[in-house]
């Protein structure tokens, strides 16, 4: 789709989001959820006494945005499978190896989860969401995300190489 | 007027549930439309061959950013139909640089994340599975992190940050917004030879548009005078008007009154009880939430001025504190509860029978209401995630409060 396109629809649905739900979109919180969900599962009691997950209670699935998070699979799995751009496998340059690739896909993640939490948003959350409501704190993050992304451009720049 | 789910405090129900679920489908549309079910598309903007997250980012932006201004200035929401962030500089910088690491390393970020895995991409499965690991992680060094997350300054606008209307910013960023969409076809075009829509008759039309929209706003602000920007206050009239309700006493909430609002269902009031948890479970009044000091500002931060906040304790010292404290970050709907819990239970849940003055009738059929609702045991209720923790079932032979008489039927 033509992107300016992409991003009107992409620009209603926010604006959707903030007349209909009183807030913006958000991804990683989702992601957070889930992960404070496994530890419960696994170690309950600690979890809970932790500070920042065990204020999510016990049942922290239980969350607007998780469902949102739902929502963004599924409607990507529809929009991917109508557009006839699902396909598995491991997206990298020719030349890189496809374990290089997923050990940066790991390391990024790690980073942007724990970045994401700190920041109390993403792409999404502050990026997105914050900016269009013209909050400095996520004007601020934007400019640094990009100020943090192209400093480190150049050192894993090898995996899209062909 | 529109009334959210975030206002009408029910973002925790089914049908926010499913309004969030199908808004999520939506936003998945768009991310995989846009092309972003792949990461060497959105990698592309830190090498210049792609400039696809640029055009469709900033484009939703001002789209969002015009939409909800005009909302506003026709009057369809206000600023407390709609949450905000608080800005809390370190955080949102140092996680801001962070993030953009990330971002260049991985090729995705969460939301992008979700629409790869189910695009087939197993990069993405890998960054969604790291991503909850630093989730973790962060839970694990929250303690130590937790003072850059705190020193909340309160929701701050860029406009009241460099002093100028609402309007103007808005248009500015639309005029940078056009300037940034024809540097991003130029380069592609250097690049390759071709822009996408270098000089098209779409990108023309479309930067007239957003020109005009943003433009409109101008006229309109200036002639139906709503003034969406907010002065900024300085500390001293902040200091003045928290001084002036103290003295006018608007600061205390009597507790015959929350007893009765409370037993009316009234959905306005969040009770917070700052004690300790192990007083809390062993009493509370019911429907109040239990949150530590220091964890108000956080915790809270969804209620800024939404509805009433009360805040109890043994006595009335802490509350007051707190109360001072939550109305210097921008709280303007904190309230004490007159004498706290003592007063309270003194007040509204003491037996007739063991009073020492006469009470007239309509008060005892009263105080008989308010110890049936507040003193009946309460089915335990799951834990719900805005609220930090909802009450436990109050065991009435664990009561353990000196001069409460409890009694069953």
């Amino acid at each position: 789709m033509n992107p300016y396109l992409a991003g009107v629809l992409l620009g209603l649905t926010l604006l959707a989001s903030y007349l209909i739900l009183g807030a913006g979109l958000g991804a990683s919180s989702g992601i957070a959820r889930v992960g404070a969900y496994f530890e419960l599962v696994l170690t309950p009691a600690r979890t809970l006494a932790s500070k920042y997950f065990g204020s999510w209670g016990e049942q922290p699935l239980k969350y607007y945005l998780v469902f949102m998070l739902a929502g963004v699979f599924f409607g990507g799995l529809i929009s991917a499978l109508l557009s006839g751009r699902c396909e598995f496998g491991v997206e990298r340059g020719a030349k890189c190896a496809p374990k290089k690739r997923l050990l940066f896909a790991l390391a990024g993640g790690i980073l942007a989860g724990f970045a994401s939490r700190l920041a109390n948003g993403c792409t999404s959350g502050q990026a997105l969401s914050g900016s269009a409501v013209l909050l400095t704190g996520s004007l601020l993050f934007l400019v640094c995300l990009f100020a943090g992304g192209y400093s480190a451009a150049w050192f894993v720049r090898r995996q899209w190489d062909d | 007027m529109i009334n959210t789910f975030f206002r009408s405090g029910t973002l925790d129900t089914p049908a926010a549930f499913l309004a969030s679920l199908l808004i999520g489908i939506a936003f998945g549309v768009a991310l995989e439309q846009a092309g972003f079910g792949s990461s060497r598309r959105l990698s592309g903007i830190f090498y210049f061959r792609d400039m696809a997250v640029l055009k469709v980012m900033f484009t939703a932006v001002i789209v969002a950013m015009l939409g909800i201004t005009y909302a506003k200035t026709f009057g369809w929401v206000t600023m407390e139909n709609v949450y905000f962030m608080p800005t809390l500089y370190a955080a949102q910088i140092v996680g801001g640089l962070v993030f953009g690491v990330g971002f260049v390393m991985s090729g995705w970020c969460p939301g992008t994340g979700a629409v790869g895995l189910a695009s087939g991409k197993i990069d993405a499965l890998v960054f969604l599975l790291g991503a909850i690991g630093g989730s973790m992680l962060y839970n694990e060094v929250y303690p130590i992190l937790a003072p850059i997350t705190q020193g909340d300054r309160g929701v701050i606008f860029a406009y009241d940050s460099l002093g100028i209307t609402e309007a103007s910013f808005a248009f500015f960023l639309t005029l940078i917004a056009v300037v940034c969409f024809w540097g991003a076809e130029y380069i592609e075009k250097k690049r390759y030879g071709k822009g996408d829509q270098w000089g098209s008759p779409f990108l023309k039309a479309f930067s007239v548009v957003l020109f005009v929209a943003a433009f409109g706003l101008f006229a309109l602000v200036g002639q139906s005078k709503v003034t969406t920007a907010s002065a900024p206050v300085t500390a001293a009239q902040q200091e003045g008007k928290l001084l002036a309700g103290l003295q006018a006493g608007l600061d205390h909430f009597e507790p015959q009154e929350l007893a009765d609002r409370l037993l009316g269902g009234d959905p306005s009031i969040m009770l917070v009880d700052i004690r300790t948890p192990a007083e809390f479970i062993n009493f509370h009044i019911r429907s109040a939430v239990n949150v530590q000091v220091a964890d108000l500002p956080v915790a809270l931060a969804p209620y800024k001025n939404q509805g009433l906040l009360v805040l109890y304790s043994n006595g009335m010292t802490h509350p007051a504190q707190a109360r001072d404290s939550l109305f210097r970050l921008g709280f303007s709907n904190v309230y004490l509860l007159t004498d706290g819990l003592e007063g309270f239970i003194k007040t509204c849940l003491q037996p007739v029978s063991l009073r020492s003055e006469p009470v007239p009738l309509v008060l005892a059929a009263k105080i008989n209401a308010w110890r049936a609702f507040f003193l009946a045991p309460v089915t335990p209720v799951g834990e719900t995630a805005s609220k930090a923790k909802l009450s436990k079932a109050l065991d009435l032979s664990s009561l353990t409060i000196p001069g409460l008489v409890t009694y069953r039927e």
